[in-house]
């Protein structure tokens, strides 16, 4: 009985040493996020100084303003990405959700082939298909607009996958009770199928936004003019142009292109987490 | 209306509902990836040039590709990131994983997941701007800390020797949070009673490890080791920001030379190529991924 104890014991001791080194590597993760804040908030001219500081020591607002005054147009790039990722994530919900509805729950001739076919489409690497898709806009007018970069992302392979995943793993029995009382198709699908689906559409939804805010090969060969530019690409134009005076104003921009992310990523950590084990588990 | 249906019309409207519901994934897949894929291949046979006319290389473009040092140097650089970038970051994906299958109070765990997360989320293009004052070789934060410790600076980032592994470590930092959470989910998955018993006859820990906790987890594994090498294969942002492909090429990446290559030479056709060389690379892994999985995986 002593030894058992004993080693319960150890066990015990063995957990809380591991969760100890953990907690210091999670901090450790954490620490060029809080470098970045703590630089936003510094006066221009202590922000190289060194020892560096992981905790802003005051919350003076002044970076933030300046960048905002900056001859940079900030608060429009800062559009075209908002604008970009709404529609994308708008868009991939509806595409994805109704192609998803078909390939799980109707039957007609080719459903398993065009899956299939959708499927391989994750295995191309956007370097793959850029130079057609540059040409082609180059053509209509696209290049440095920023909804050229929105129409590319409209419907996705993995997002037809994820909800369609999500979709087998519901019970059809009230999609056939409404059939039985003649209800249709689009009627089931909006009113039976999708209410139930409320958790994976968020998690669809939150994926999308942070993947499509955060492109930057496809942002940086299709939007050249910095009119044009989504976030990811115009930091590094910011570096250039504010970096040399200031390291201050660069990371108050940047504190300002990550809010969004984070602030999502806060509020629904469930969300995001369930949909992404769930398309690595599933697969 | 009425409630009885034939059940060859519910077929029929089944049938038309479905292709009308696929119609607008499948018409704009085909017009921004499939189409896209295809015109790739055939522009890498050929010679772009649509002022003075475009002609059929045949195989020039891959020739060039595979007998030009620097090119091969480049495809080099690439694969050794992969390699090291997948083998670090699956590996401390799973370790960590594992460190956090136990109990522990909500509170912790959902500040652990926030905190290995966090970096995944953000565009590596913001994250690899701060990255690049931390390796910084005088104002950098980390030599800052070596000097502290009495230890001597590293040139992180402007030594050809040293900065491929800085960009590593800035990848492995950014992505291990990702499979670290698949496997969490995975080791959720290996049913208790086995474990239990496993307990019971007093099986040591590395070996109910590698005889049960991993051959159970061997599929979600092996997606990982796919998901991941995709991904590093287009290395693009974190080495445009931290080094711009340099010192020399030290450091440039396949997605550097197609993006010089087509958009700044406008050598059309030979970016095309590499960016085929690129996806039949990506094919080949996912292939011999499917292979072994079938021979290993089933249990």
């Amino acid at each position: 009985m002593n030894t058992a104890m004993q080693t319960q014991a150890a066990k015990r001791w063995l957990d809380y040493t591991i969760i100890a080194v953990i907690a210091v590597l999670a901090i450790g993760m954490l620490l060029p996020f809080l470098w970045l804040f703590s630089v936003s908030f510094k006066p221009v001219s202590e922000a190289y100084k060194l020892p560096p500081t992981f905790w802003p020591t005051s919350l003076d607002l002044s970076n933030y303003a300046a960048v905002l005054a900056s001859r940079v147009p900030f608060l429009q790039i800062y559009g075209n990405s908002l604008l970009i990722a709404v529609v994308v994530t708008v868009g991939q919900l509806v595409t994805c959700t109704l192609a998803a509805f078909a390939f799980a729950r109707l039957e007609f001739r080719g459903r398993d082939t065009l899956f299939v076919i959708l499927l391989i489409g994750l295995m191309f690497p956007a370097q793959v298909t850029i130079l057609p898709i540059y040409l082609g806009y180059a053509q209509v007018g696209l290049i440095n607009q920023p909804i050229g970069l929105g129409l590319m992302y409209l419907t996705s392979s993995f997002g037809v996958f994820l909800m369609r995943q999500f979709m087998l793993s519901q019970p059809k029995a009230l999609e056939e009770a409404a059939l039985m009382d003649g209800a249709g198709y689009l009627k089931i699908f909006w009113r039976i199928s999708l209410p139930q689906l409320r958790p994976a559409l968020s998690a669809l939804g939150i994926i999308t936004f942070t993947q499509t805010w955060n492109y930057y090969f496809q942002a940086r060969v299709l939007l050249g003019r910095e009119t044009s530019m989504t976030l990811p690409v115009a930091m590094d134009v910011l570096r250039g142009y504010l970096g040399s005076g200031s390291l201050s104003l660069v990371m108050a921009a940047m504190s300002m292109s990550i809010l969004p992310v984070v602030l999502l990523f806060l509020i629904a950590q469930k969300f995001v987490i369930e949909g992404i084990t769930m398309s690595g588990i599933k697969n | 209306m009425t409630a009885l249906r034939k059940p060859s019309d519910l077929r029929r409207t089944q049938a038309r509902t479905g292709y009308l519901f696929v119609l607008p994934t499948s018409v704009l897949y085909l017009t921004f990836v499939l189409a896209p894929v295809i015109l790739t291949v055939i522009l890498s046979f050929a010679y772009y040039d649509p002022m003075l006319g475009s002609r059929w290389v045949g195989l020039e473009n891959f020739q060039r590709f595979f007998t030009d040092r620097r090119s091969l140097e480049i495809l080099w650089n690439t694969l050794r990131f992969t390699f090291f970038a997948v083998t670090f970051n699956v590996s401390i994906g799973l370790i960590l994983a594992l460190a956090l299958n136990r109990a522990m109070p909500g509170w912790l765990l959902y500040f652990f997941r926030l905190a290995f997360f966090l970096p995944v989320i953000i565009a590596a293009a913001f994250v690899s701007i701060v990255w690049s004052y931390f390796f910084g070789d005088d104002l950098g934060v980390i030599n800052y800390f070596l000097r502290v410790l009495g230890l001597p600076a590293v040139r992180w980032l402007t030594d050809a020797s040293t900065a491929m592994t800085s960009i590593v470590i800035m990848d492995v930092w950014k992505n291990t949070g990702f499979f670290m959470i698949i496997f969490i989910a995975a080791l959720q998955g290996v049913p208790k009673s086995i474990m239990e018993a496993a307990v019971m006859d007093g099986t040591p820990a590395w070996r109910q490890f590698f005889r049960i906790t991993l051959p159970y987890i061997s599929p979600v594994v092996f997606f990982c080791i796919v998901y991941a090498s995709i991904g590093a294969l287009q290395v693009y942002e974190s080495i445009v920001i931290l080094t711009q492909g340099g010192p020399g090429d030290a450091t440039r990446s396949l997605s550097i030379l197609i993006v010089e290559q087509g958009f700044g030479s406008f050598q059309i056709g030979y970016a095309a190529a590499i960016s085929v060389v690129m996806t039949v690379i990506i094919l080949v892994i996912t292939a011999i991924q499917q292979a072994l999985s079938r021979k290993w995986v089933q249990r």
